[in-house]
């Protein structure tokens, strides 16, 4: 029987250069909720997500995927747990020399037996689920920042990941984009029923999308707050409540 | 959601009754385990029937694999005239149907896909379009460049000295060690090779001349440029590529700065000014490394090697080398430069400029070499 926590994060400890980012953090993710991690900037929320994903190194602490120590995992064990994730990077990560059809195609061809024109109908599926039917053979440089962030969604959902990472989703998109994209997260989570961390401080996106959310403080160096957004809109803590309400600090 | 599989799952059942088929699916069906449907599907179960069911009852864990899946078997059925009937489809598996299916939001712009013959023919008027391109804006660069190294006559302080110290120390200092390596083995292997053919015609008398001629009129000059084509031109190319990219040159250009004075003078002049002190180290460099082989394949002695080298080498013969180098060095370091503003896009870019930076810059060391050869030989000053 599978957990109800897919993600158990257990006194983490972040340090570069001797500085500490955050330390003795720990929270956990449900199975198929849109966690969100969020705070002001430097706070460690990106930081935090790379090392969820293996991309820092923690100084300390533990990080369980479905019950498996991803932290003291080999470097075999630990690219097999990967495999559970899709990450949607800030700045989309789509790799420049491929066209989006070959994005999306190198982990359906690196990772499954899929006969190659099966892998060309998962392609066209995905790229329809983010409304890019048709973009198939361009450039990431043929398209807008927008379509980017979709392209990338794309090549993170190829493998039907049980967990999808979202780095910034909303960053440098207009209002209507960062909206389209949001209510994509919220019906790719109804229908795959795929777990999704989402790091953010867009409110708005917040508010729309977010089941649970944990907010990181870059003076405390560790979670201030944890739970729906909603609620905690209302919080006593003027720290949380001046970040849910866009009111200055004083 | 598609976990890596970790046993082999007989998970398709087939029952066949006349011309009716049922095919149950139990346990999971997603990328991972996609291919064992194949041969089932497209095989001989469909093979007579004008009535298929699809059982999903006992399906457990799909992904959106399942709605592929689902089309081929749609398609098929359409294509064969089989009747279609899908059991135990639940309200999720119609949802992750609709989310997949149901997303078309950009307006779709095919690319139009050309004949090879076609793509041909476009390739070569693209590429000769651009290289004419290419040439153009190469000598509008250039001319920008001398209008601003005239201005930095005028005006020495416009140009920001504080980089040229820097740049010096990165394009000429950092040189040295990798520009006397070069330049030892460039005249052991120049000398040695010569030493072997000199002998068979008693003519090792003609080694020292040989050596320091070859060395200090045109491998000392053409290696020392190439060193510094892949370090410094590439390393400019790279650089400002990269400014580009990140929006720090437009920001210098909003501010006011001028991009020549800026970014470029104090990188071409860094260079012009380290090449005859590297080809000086080179061309020592090197006639020390033809001593070494006239002492290991001819027996010469050290006073013997260098009393040829003084009666042969003429002062013409080393500066005009140092004024060869000194023109590769600017040429290597304007293109480096240019190449790098003319980066835009992303990483691609940047990678793709700086391989053009060091090929242009050979190219033009070779060319401006020929050109030079000839005309030193015209005006006498290499006999």
């Amino acid at each position: 029987m599978k957990s109800e926590a897919i993600i158990e994060v257990k006194g983490l400890t972040v340090e570069f250069d001797g500085r500490t980012i955050f330390q003795d953090v720990s929270f956990n993710i449900n199975r198929g909720e849109i966690f969100v991690i969020l705070g002001g900037s430097g706070c460690g929320k990106s930081t935090l997500l790379r090392t969820l994903i293996g991309l820092v190194e923690p100084a300390a602490g533990t990080i369980l995927i479905d019950g498996e120590d991803f932290t003291a995992a080999a470097p075999e064990e630990k690219r097999l747990l990967l495999r559970k994730f899709g990450i949607l990077f800030q700045s989309s990560g789509l790799f420049a020399s491929m066209t989006l059809a070959e994005n999306v195609a190198l982990p359906l061809q690196t990772y499954t037996s899929l006969p190659e024109d099966h892998v060309m109908d998962v392609i066209s599926l995905k790229l329809n689920a983010v409304g890019l039917k048709g973009y198939e053979d361009f450039l990431p440089s043929e398209i807008s920042g927008g379509m980017k962030k979709r392209a990338g969604l794309a090549r993170a959902m190829a493998l039907d990941p049980e967990i999808l990472c979202f780095d910034e989703p909303s960053a440098g998109l207009d209002p209507i984009t960062s909206a389209s994209l949001d209510e994509l997260i919220v019906n790719l989570n109804g229908a795959l029923n795929s777990t999704m961390i989402v790091v953010t401080h867009e409110l708005d996106s917040i508010y729309r999308i977010a089941h649970r959310v944990i907010m990181l403080d870059k003076i405390e160096k560790n979670i201030i707050a944890e739970g729906d957004p909603k609620v905690l809109k209302d919080s006593k803590d003027e720290r949380i409540y001046n970040f849910f309400n866009r009111v200055p600090m004083e | 959601m598609a976990s890596p599989p970790t046993t082999e799952q007989d998970n398709i059942k087939v029952k066949k009754d006349g011309s009716r088929a049922i095919l149950a699916f139990e346990g999971d069906l997603t990328v991972y385990t996609a291919a064992d449907y194949e041969a089932e599907l497209m095989g001989e179960s469909l093979s007579g029937i004008n009535e298929l069911q699809l059982d999903f009852t006992k399906l457990t864990h799909y992904d959106s694999y399942f709605v592929v899946m689902l089309e081929h078997v749609e398609e098929l059925c359409r294509s064969r005239d089989i009747k279609l009937d899908v059991q135990g489809m639940t309200d999720d598996m119609l949802r992750l149907r609709q989310t997949m299916e149901a997303n078309v939001k950009d307006k779709i712009k095919k690319k139009k896909v050309q004949p090879p013959i076609t793509k041909f023919v476009m390739n070569i008027g693209t590429s000769s379009v651009t290289l004419w391109k290419d040439f153009r804006s190469f000598v509008e660069f250039i001319g920008e460049f001398s209008t601003s190294m005239v201005q930095v006559v005028a005006n020495p302080k416009s140009v920001r000295w504080t980089d040229f110290p820097f740049h010096f120390l990165r394009a000429g200092v950092n040189a040295v060690p990798i520009v006397l390596v070069i330049g030892l083995l460039d005249g052991f292997i120049i000398a040695y090779q010569s030493a072997v053919q000199l002998k068979d015609f008693g003519a090792t008398a003609f080694l020292g001349k040989l050596v320091s001629r070859s060395i200090t009129r045109e491998i000392g000059p053409l290696i020392t440029a190439i060193i510094v084509a892949g370090r410094s031109g590439s390393a400019y190319a790279a650089e400002i590529g990269t400014m580009n990219v990140s929006e720090e040159v437009d920001a210098l250009r909003s501010m006011g700065f001028n991009i020549m004075r800026f970014l470029v003078v104090p990188r071409v002049l860094a260079v012009v000014a380290a090449m005859p002190i590297l080809i000086i180290l080179a061309d020592f460099m090197g006639i020390l490394g033809g001593l070494f082989a006239a002492i290991i394949a001819l027996d010469m002695t050290m006073v013997g090697y260098f009393r040829d080298i003084r009666e042969a080498l003429i002062y013409s013969d080393v500066m005009g080398g140092i004024f060869k180098a000194v023109a590769f060095g600017l040429l290597v370091a304007m293109v480096g430069c240019f190449r790098g503003l003319q980066v835009s896009g992303g990483a691609e870019s940047v990678g793709k400029y700086t391989t053009s930076a060091v090929v242009t810059g050979i190219f033009l060391i070779v060319f401006a070499d020929a050109i030079l050869s000839i005309v030193f030989q015209a005006i006498g000053i290499h006999k």
